[in-house]
């Protein structure tokens, strides 16, 4: 009896987030179908457009699903926009009254944008995914804060740079971030390309802070300790697909690392499905020439990922984690004799 | 010939007419019928217009629903809107366009002109672009 109870206990105690998988009962191809059927719709009509998403559909989860949908398949994001606010932002950045005189005269810009060609940068995807919810009586918010990506200049991050939303279903909060979600610019030529990633759909909290920081830390949605934003800085950098990949990014909690010659250093995740083994790389990267290997050891227990390397040779090493050719994540080892 | 064909026509527009004018009277007794049924005083209808503008000057385009319903209208360029729909009082209209604070307006007996400034929504602009391209370290050249 007493065990149970602790056993009970254990559950109780042990948080489990808010994230998709709470829905797992819904499908979503019908919610999906209509945000497709909507395609050449504008956004000169909210209402209607909130309307034609919206009114067929039967839970609040579908309702939102639709509307995140739409704006992620239909709203491009405008690569020399964003540069062209990113420096200004980074030039007014002690100057709150220029900041806030450039906010005003873009703020114009970004909505023009938006509405006649449906481009826009991410508090534009957050606004548009806020507005449309509203419209349909859901409690949607935009959260102002950080996102690190593998071009940020992680070490200079000092201003907010990146939007996103909370939305409540059922009474209680999720995350998801349609910017992100949209689509990539072409390495190369910058040209966005839609490239949609169903990862960013209400997801674990604990994925989403390895390279979300919001700027008032409710949002985070974790339980107990929050994390600090110098915690935030010196987490491993995670790419789109960790998000279609992974439910968790357990460890490690820090990008670089120093070691001695013949150290194992120890990496987990969790999975949202299993995977076959030999899918997964590291790609060890010394500066010169890289090599693609698999982990000294690699364990894979429902869903649970357990990755073991031994680093037998001194340097210093740009590690990349593949699941197949999707790229995950990124840590530094410097391997000292 | 060309005389029976005018006729017709006439014979047509005349009952045109006569549908129209019943359509016309209809709707005043079908209000009054509505009105007693609830046994309320309220059963004034009412043609709602007005303006919408923000601090530089009228908004065209601006999005006007009735809350709860599907009809609704938009501004034209001098920000002004007739709504579609005779409402009562009590009625809530929504007003919405990209960019300002969504407001609400509650319709009373005496609403008839609607003269609204929208304010522009507090948003911080900024954007982060997610990217697939793999982390590269600064390595000094030696």
């Amino acid at each position: 009896m007493k065990t149970r109870l602790y056993v009970l206990l254990f559950i109780v105690a042990w948080p489990s987030y808010a994230q998709l998988s709470d829905f797992d009962h819904i499908n979503f191809r019908k919610a999906d179908s209509t945000a497709m059927a909507c395609k050449d719709e504008g956004l000169y009509n909210l209402p209607q457009l909130t309307q034609k998403l919206t009114s067929h559909l039967d839970t609040d989860v579908e309702r939102f699903r639709a509307i995140y949908l739409w704006v992620c398949t239909n709203i491009a994001n405008d690569y020399s926009l964003y540069l062209k606010n990113k420096r200004k932002r980074y030039k007014f950045k002690n100057d709150s009254l220029k900041l806030s005189a450039w906010n005003d005269r873009f703020k114009k810009v970004i909505f023009r944008k938006l509405l006649k060609q449906k481009r826009t940068i991410c508090t534009g995807y957050a606004y548009i995914v806020q507005e449309l919810a509203k419209l349909a009586n859901l409690d949607c918010e935009i959260v102002h804060g950080f996102g690190r990506t593998s071009m940020t200049d992680i070490e200079r991050l000092n201003a907010p740079n990146h939007s996103w939303n909370a939305i409540q279903l059922n009474g209680k909060w999720y995350l998801c971030d349609p910017t992100w979600a949209s689509g990539i610019p072409n390495p190369e030529t910058n040209v966005f390309k839609f490239q949609y990633n169903d990862g960013m759909f209400l997801t674990n909290p604990q994925l989403f802070a390895v390279n979300h920081f919001p700027l008032d830390l409710k949002w985070t949605l974790l339980e107990g300790e929050q994390p600090s934003f110098e915690d935030f800085l010196a987490a491993p950098v995670i790419y789109g697909k960790a998000y279609t990949n992974l439910t968790e990014h357990v460890t490690p909690k820090k990008m670089h690392h120093i070691i001695q010659k013949n150290d194992t250093v120890l990496f987990k995740y969790q999975l949202h499905q299993d995977v076959d083994p030999d899918k997964i790389r590291f790609l060890i990267d010394n500066g010169y020439n890289n090599k693609k290997i698999k982990p000294t050891s690699t364990l894979i227990d429902e869903k649970s990922l357990t990755l073991e390397h031994l680093f037998d040779t001194t340097g210093f090493y740009d590690v990349h984690l593949y699941i197949g050719d999707d790229l995950i994540s990124t840590y530094t080892v410097k391997v000292k004799s | 010939m060309k005389t029976l064909k005018m006729k017709r026509i006439t014979q047509a527009l005349g009952l045109m007419g006569i549908v129209m004018m019943a359509a016309l009277i209809t709707n005043p007794v079908y209000a009054q019928t509505q009105a007693a049924v609830t046994a309320s005083v309220v059963d004034q209808q009412l043609t709602v217009k007005g303006k919408v503008s923000d601090d530089k000057g009228p908004l065209l385009g601006v999005n006007i629903v009735l809350k709860g319903g599907k009809v609704g209208t938009v501004t034209d360029q001098n920000g002004a809107f007739t709504f579609p729909r005779a409402l009562n009082p009590g009625d809530t209209l929504i007003f919405s366009f990209l960019g300002y604070e969504k407001q609400e307006i509650k319709i009373d007996a005496e609403t008839t002109f609607i003269n609204l400034i929208l304010s522009s929504d507090l948003v911080e602009i900024m954007g982060a672009v997610s990217t697939d391209k793999p982390y590269k370290s600064k390595r000094s050249k030696n």
